[in-house]
């Protein structure tokens, strides 16, 4: 193995580079300030301050001023905003003449995460802006202050997004993606480091080697595998907990353990296509096939409960599923270790598996099962 | 060996080149499965499993201390939104956190015992959502519910208490949200435009190194000489291999970029043949990124390792997830070199936006500049690498014959079997 360096790059320079790609590239962690533009038809007092209203909101920031609606569509077609906010020509009239002009505003949804938050910052500006309004009115009439804010929101809502109340991307995405590519690369170098014995034609020798021991054999060949990726690993765990400060609300060795469970899992996972699948481009497949789509299919964006009832399931196949289980019941919540009792005991489900299909790795190792 | 010449000069050479090159195409079973089943395949999986678009349904638990007619009323109104599923009442906030670890809810809503009271008392009445943070989707869905009953029936409170001072009915301004291009507002229609570009261009990519990696497992095996190789002059080899992967990819483009959307519906807002058009000069930058990216690539295997992860790296820079505004700027930089992200960018604002080529015209220049930029990259690597490498290993050869076998063996950990006929490195794919 440490004659080819692409065996070595593939394991400790390119996780530890994606690793620092994801985290670093989401440090700020909060999607924020999207560009956004706005339509002022009115040009009044009223929407001049609806503008201002705007520009202090976190979400947006307004780069540019169009005169028309045509420009601002035009301007999100070719890219320079994401939306805009449209205030209508006759807004201050309607508003103050109790005839519920309409403000709207434009998001451009080909870009998710920039949208969600146009939508946030348009929305709290709208109800202010009719609040501002009522206030007045109500004041003008004679309600008394708290009257009038509780007139204005009858009903007062509290958010807790537990244990990430920065709503931050990065905890969010990177400590789902970036175990996932690990569990990638372990699938991806087990099956092609067996495959290779194969391909090359050395599996015979590679038998006599352990002493026609297949236990012996495997072992020997993924226990160095083993040991650098659980390195990789814990190192990725130390990159995200310590230095970039993920959440982590659990006993430190909890998560630990998972790692190395989720290694020594994949290891068995891809030891079991393999000996499955005797073939080692159709056992390459698969592996690379489930190792791409678990980043889709595993629920780490799109809720596993929202997909089709015969996707979800899918996910429950790949071990990483239940590291991210366990990484959301461990390092994000905190709770107590045995309601992710059963996700551990599935990794070790993965490690013994392969157990009841190395009698058919031997026999293909012994006699080599040869595709034209 | 003396450099092919054609009667026809240069343009029969590129012709020869052509030629050739679709023949090592069909007779690779490998490249094929990547040129054509990959993005025959790849694309509707992956549609398939985001193809519900949205969160709905989020299942939920209350906890209800009022036990008022007003609280019933919010959660009637919750349940009956799309995003939230109000599956159970629990009867205290332990139970109901229990039930979320044990992952039966993943939000809890909580009414205080005076949240009637509060309301018709003249103050205001609090609700506090909890909710798991593990998918980000899920807190959105959430929290719109929890908003729209808010606002809904706040507006009829309202007009309830103050109708005897003024009409208010639920204010003086109204405001509505307009979605562009995406009108599902799904995840689907967000995320895969992107994915559908970048499948053509790491398809593309793997293609090439795969030939290539072939073409060196015959010079190892052939004293340094691919006897299939026409031997033309570096420009002439270039553009013919790059005019051959254009032909071949016209129809996986079209299948990938207009009857994945067509029939998964995703939204269809550009013009065919303008989107066609921007494919001339993305295809000829990944042929080119391609032919300058083989070089890292000695053997088959190698190739497959490199694309999977670069894959996921270049579609977080095109900003997929992560929008680009916020993307530090030497990762920006490293992104623009890639064709993928200009041509993502273009294609979703082309089919998603409905812009026109016009609108995009600073994507479409910046691929053929990019095209132009690889194109020398690719010739001097071509003149400066792969030449001398191929020399270096035909010298050794004058030498030693068999040293190239030797060192492959080596490679492999094999130090005392020399059985050349399994060598055959043509057997393998992905």
């Amino acid at each position: 193995m440490a004659r080819r360096p692409i065996y070595l790059c593939m394991m400790l320079i390119v996780p530890l580079l994606s690793a620092w790609f994801f985290f670093d590239l989401m440090e700020n962690g909060v999607v924020e300030r999207t560009p956004v533009g706005i339509v002022d038809l009115d040009k009044s007092d009223l929407s001049r301050k609806l503008t201002r209203n705007l520009n202090a909101m976190q979400q947006v920031r307004i780069t540019k001023s169009y005169h028309n609606y045509a420009d601002a569509i035009d301007a999100v077609q070719r890219g320079e905003v994401y939306g805009f906010f449209f205030i209508p020509s006759d807004f201050s009239t309607k508003a103050l003449s109790n005839k519920k002009p309409t403000l709207s505003y434009y998001i451009d949804y080909a870009y998710y995460a920039p949208a969600s938050m146009q939508f946030k910052g348009f929305k709290t500006v709208s109800v202010l802006a009719n609040a501002g309004i009522v206030m007045n009115v109500l004041t003008t009439l004679g309600m008394p202050g708290e009257q009038v804010s509780a007139t204005l929101q009858p009903i007062v809502t509290h958010v807790h997004p537990l244990k990430n109340p920065w709503l931050s991307y990065n905890y969010y995405l990177s400590s789902s993606f970036v175990p996932c590519l690990i569990a990638l690369l372990v699938m991806l170098i087990t099956t092609f480091s067996i495959g290779m014995e194969w391909h090359a034609g050395t599996s015979r020798n590679w038998m006599r080697t352990a002493g026609n021991s297949i236990t012996l054999a495997t072992f020997t060949k993924l226990f160095p595998h083993s040991c650098i990726f659980i390195t990789v690993g814990l190192w990725i765990q130390y990159m995200m907990y310590v230095t970039y400060g993920f959440p982590l609300n659990c006993n430190p060795w909890n998560m630990i353990i998972a790692m190395v469970l989720l290694v020594l899992a994949c290891q068995g996972f891809a030891l079991f296509i393999v000996s499955l699948v005797p073939n080692f481009r159709y056992s390459a497949t698969i592996c690379t096939l489930l190792g791409m789509l678990s980043f889709s299919f595993c629920g780490f964006s799109l809720p596993e409960e929202a997909m089709y009832s015969w996707v979800s399931p899918l996910g429950y196949l790949m071990p990483i599923k239940y590291y991210f289980l366990i990484s959301a019941d461990q390092a994000l919540n905190g709770i107590d270790l045995f309601y992710s009792r059963y996700y551990y005991v599935a990794l070790i489900v993965y490690i013994l598996i392969p157990a009841t299909m190395l009698w058919k790795l031997k026999k293909n190792c012994i006699d080599p099962f040869y595709i034209p | 060996m003396p450099e092919y010449k054609s009667k026809y000069g240069w343009i029969g050479t590129v012709a020869r080149v052509f030629s050739r090159e679709f023949k090592l195409v069909l007779r690779d079973e490998a490249v094929i499965i990547f040129f054509i089943v990959l993005p025959a395949v790849y694309p509707p999986l992956y549609s398939l499993i985001y193809n519900t678009e949205v969160a709905r349904d989020e299942p939920v638990v209350v906890v209800d201390e009022s036990r008022s007619t007003l609280s019933r009323e919010f959660i009637r109104q919750l349940d009956a939104t799309p995003d939230v599923w109000v599956k159970d009442y629990a009867a205290d906030m332990n139970q109901a956190r229990d039930m979320m670890a044990r992952k039966q809810c993943y939000g809890i809503y909580y009414f205080p015992a005076d949240f009637e009271n509060k309301v018709y008392e003249g103050s205001q009445g609090h609700v506090t959502l909890y909710c798991d943070m593990s998918v980000m989707m899920r807190y959105k869905a959430m929290l719109t519910a929890l908003t729209n009953v808010q606002m809904h029936m706040g507006s009829e409170i309202q007009g309830d208490k103050s109708a005897h001072v003024i009409d208010l009915g639920g204010g003086f301004v109204e405001s509505k949200q307009v979605p562009l291009g995406n009108t599902s507002m799904g995840i689907a229609s967000a995320v895969l435009p992107f994915i559908l570009v970048f499948v053509i261009q790491q398809s593309l990519l793997l293609g090439i190194a795969m030939l290539h990696a072939g073409g060196m497992g015959r010079r190892r095996r052939n004293k340094g000489h691919d006897h299939l190789q026409i031997k033309a002059t570096p420009g002439a080899l270039l553009i013919g291999k790059t005019l051959c992967y254009l032909v071949i990819y016209i129809i996986p483009s079209i299948f990938t970029l207009y009857i994945i959307p067509l029939i998964f519906h995703f939204p269809i807002n550009g013009n065919f043949m303008e989107i066609m058009y921007m494919l001339i000069p993305f295809l000829i930058s990944s042929a080119m990124f391609g032919l300058v990216m083989r070089v890292f690539v000695n053997n088959r295997e190698g190739v497959f390792l490199v694309i999977a992860f670069t894959s996921l790296i270049f579609v977080f820079l095109a900003g997929v997830s992560w929008p680009e505004y916020l993307t530090p700027f030497y990762w920006k930089a490293l992104a623009q070199v890639i064709p993928g992200y200009w041509a993502s960018s273009a294609y979703v604002r082309m089919q998603v936006d409905g812009a026109s080529l016009s609108q995009v015209s600073n994507m479409y220049w910046a691929l053929w500049i990019l095209a132009a930029l690889w194109f020398v990259i690719a010739y001097l690597t071509e003149v400066m690498v792969l030449r001398r490498k191929y020399k270096a290993m035909q010298l050794e050869c004058d030498i030693d014959p068999t040293a190239l076998q030797k060192r492959t063996l080596y490679q492999q950990g094999d130090d005392d079997m020399l059985n050349p006929e399994l060598l055959d490195d043509d057997e393998e794919e992905e």
